[in-house]
């Protein structure tokens, strides 16, 4: 009966996550009455929990980490300069004359600007407030436009740079040093946050293009559900140069050292987050009230980040001491099937923790108890971070519990009925099937380019 | 009554104004951080204070902010059910969340950490690299003093979902719109 006792630790943890208390302290409690229990009955060894502090203090001393308040700054900056707005309102001021315009350039500038934050909810509420209302003044229809929306907003968080991958990247490294100290492996190799950032970049952009392509498809054959804008208005050259090039250099420049390896994504971070300053300043959208305004948020932010870790970290040396990475282990190894089905039935698993879960508690709490097991079966580990990662990404957007639908219901005016949002986003997630099937048939979209970076180095 | 809403909120300022000291080290960080770059590309010069620096900056940031954060509400719930409960539900939860779930959580890190914490002290532990900042065991006692901010004002939540539940909405109520009052100010 013992060892079953993970599984029950789980079962209840997301049965008391549901009663809506801050998930990190649910993690950490549920997870101390277990030990409680246990040691009070025998079944429970406290040694295991006296790794707390050592672990608490990796992670103060986890220097890849630390990318994760500095990217947060960065987006705060440029979503409280309004830098976005303005770059979302030039952006459909010269395509919104095309039948899906708007559309597109929701597209283009979510997929460019929501990557500096990746936090689910935080990426779709900023792009329903900056651009649903817009659009559904301008005629398009309720469906088209939240499905857009909600897409968008979750294509943050595999876009590079995001701080989803930086905290997937840093929890994988950890998972495969694991497997291949279990595997005896002479020369073990590393996987880092850049490589993953490498990794997601191509899936990343044949999603973005395949949003377009299914918008532009769309506005071709119904044009009335995204009709053009009616009043022609000429942008000069200069303006839109003015508003489009700042934020692009910044973005490309900060991916662009992480990529070809002349900065850490830390280092890049932080430049990044100064750029993004200068950017405001040179707008004259930089006061000291502004500033402190962002640090408070990048504050709560990070501090929820980090928490969510600790209570993760608590769950997980629990979980351990019960032997769950053990009763993991035999139930996959009972199941049959191979690599295959494990990788499966890990994403089946995933994709309906996404329900409950956001992406962070995920990459904490099951990353690291799955995570090994599957690289020590030889899973590639950036594939299987990116699989990881769109797999999420579509678990957010399928009703009735996504996410991202939740986020969006609740900046939504009264006016869009919720059918429309789910209607809305039932072609993205088709989309979001396609590219999960394309990458489990073609690994190489995600480790090639990892893979030929590493050899020039 | 008075007295416990009294507490809460000299609790509630006393996390706000750790927040507002807390959120200039961000800055302070981007700042601290580029300078590291910048030496080590621009000067090619490394500073193993400066880069420590950064960690404590960081370390400091998301320990000491998690009572701010909790005081903001910003600690991420499952909200599916929790947003459809009454105020007196959601209080019920909050009540017994900080009771059974981060009352023991902080009491336990205290309790564990100290013997690791008072070792560093006690040896005044340093860097492990020449040159470091020599103060590991004030970043270590960074643990016990998270759970003790956390705590007080896990407190302050527990006493204001309290007076909720023995009916003293009226009170809470405008202590909640004096709070958005000033957060609407702030912004």
């Amino acid at each position: 009966m013992v060892e079953w006792i993970p599984l029950l630790m789980f079962a209840a943890v997301c049965v008391v996550l549901l009663l809506g208390y801050p998930v990190a302290f649910s993690l950490a409690g549920t997870a101390m009455l277990f030990a409680g229990v246990g040691i009070i009955a025998g079944w429970f060894d406290p040694s295991y929990l006296s790794a707390l502090p050592t672990r608490l203090f990796g992670t103060i001393n986890n220097v890849t980490l630390m990318a994760v308040p500095l990217f947060i700054l960065m987006g705060v900056l440029l979503e409280r300069s309004r830098i976005a707005e303005e770059l979302l309102d030039t952006m459909s001021r010269l395509l919104g004359r095309l039948p899906g315009g708007l559309g597109v350039s929701v597209i283009l500038v979510g997929a460019l600007l929501a990557a500096s934050t990746g936090i689910v909810g935080a990426t779709v509420v900023t792009m329903g407030l900056l651009s649903l209302p817009t659009m559904l003044k301008r005629g398009y229809q309720p469906s088209v436009a939240t499905g857009t929306i909600c897409a968008t907003g979750t294509l943050g968080q595999i876009i590079p740079p995001s701080i989803a991958l930086v905290l997937l990247g840093d929890t994988l490294s950890t998972a495969y040093q694991q497997a291949q100290l279990q595997m005896q492996v002479q020369n073990p190799e590393t996987v880092s946050v850049g490589d993953l950032f490498m990794g997601a970049l191509v899936p990343g952009v044949l999603l973005v293009v395949m949003y377009l392509l299914y918008t532009v498809l769309l506005a071709w054959r119904k044009p009335e559900s995204m009709p053009a804008l009616v009043e022609t208005e000429e942008v000069a050259i200069g303006s839109l140069l003015k508003s489009l090039l700042p934020p692009v250099l910044l973005i490309v420049t900060v991916l662009g050292s992480i990529l070809i390896g002349a900065a850490t994504p830390t280092e890049a971070a932080a430049v990044g987050a100064l750029g993004a300053a200068l950017l405001a300043k040179a707008k004259g959208q930089l006061s000291w009230r502004r500033l402190r305004e962002c640090g408070e948020s990048t504050l709560e932010v990070t501090s929820m980040v980090f928490m969510i870790l600790i209570g993760a970290a608590v769950f997980s040396l629990v979980f351990r001491g019960y032997g769950g990475d053990d009763l993991i282990q035999s139930l996959f190894a009972n199941m049959g099937g191979g690599v295959g089905m494990a990788v499966l039935v890990v994403m089946v698993a995933i994709f309906l923790l996404g329900f409950i879960l956001d992406f962070i508690e995920i990459t904490f709490v099951v990353v690291p108890i799955v995570g090994p097991i599957l690289l020590a079966m030889g899973v590639d580990p950036i594939w299987l971070g990116i699989m990881i990662a769109i797999n999420l990404q579509t678990s957010f957007l399928t009703p009735p519990f996504g996410f991202a639908l939740f986020y969006l219901r609740g900046v939504a005016p009264e006016s869009v009925r919720t059918r429309d949002i789910y209607r809305g986003v039932a072609p993205f997630i088709v989309l979001q099937l396609l590219m999960l099937g394309i990458l489990a048939l073609w690994p190489d979209l995600a480790t090639a380019l990892p893979g030929w970076v590493r050899s020039l180095r | 009554m008075r007295i416990i809403t009294a507490l809460s909120a000299r609790l509630d300022a006393y996390s706000e104004s750790t927040g507002r000291l807390l959120a200039w080290l961000l800055p302070l960080l981007m700042l601290n951080t580029c300078a590291v770059v910048f030496m080590r590309y621009g000067l090619e010069q490394g500073s193993t204070f400066m880069q420590e620096l950064s960690l404590y900056l960081h370390a400091t940031v998301f320990m000491l902010g998690a009572a701010y954060t909790l005081k903001r509400d910003g600690h991420v719930r499952v909200d599916i059910l929790y947003r459809q409960f009454s105020p007196r539900a959601q209080a019920w939860v909050n009540a017994l969340g900080t009771l059974i779930f981060l009352f023991p959580l902080c009491g336990y890190i205290i309790l564990i950490s100290w013997d690791f914490v008072s070792y560093a002290w006690l040896i005044r532990e340093s860097s492990g690299e020449p040159g470091g900042i020599p103060a590991v065991f004030l970043l270590k006692t960074l643990i016990p003093l998270m759970a003790v901010n956390l705590a007080l004002q896990g407190l302050a939540e527990f006493l204001r979902s309290l007076a909720t539940l023995l009916g003293y909405q009226a009170e809470v109520a405008v202590g909640v719109a004096a709070d958005n009052d000033g957060q609407e100010g702030a912004l």
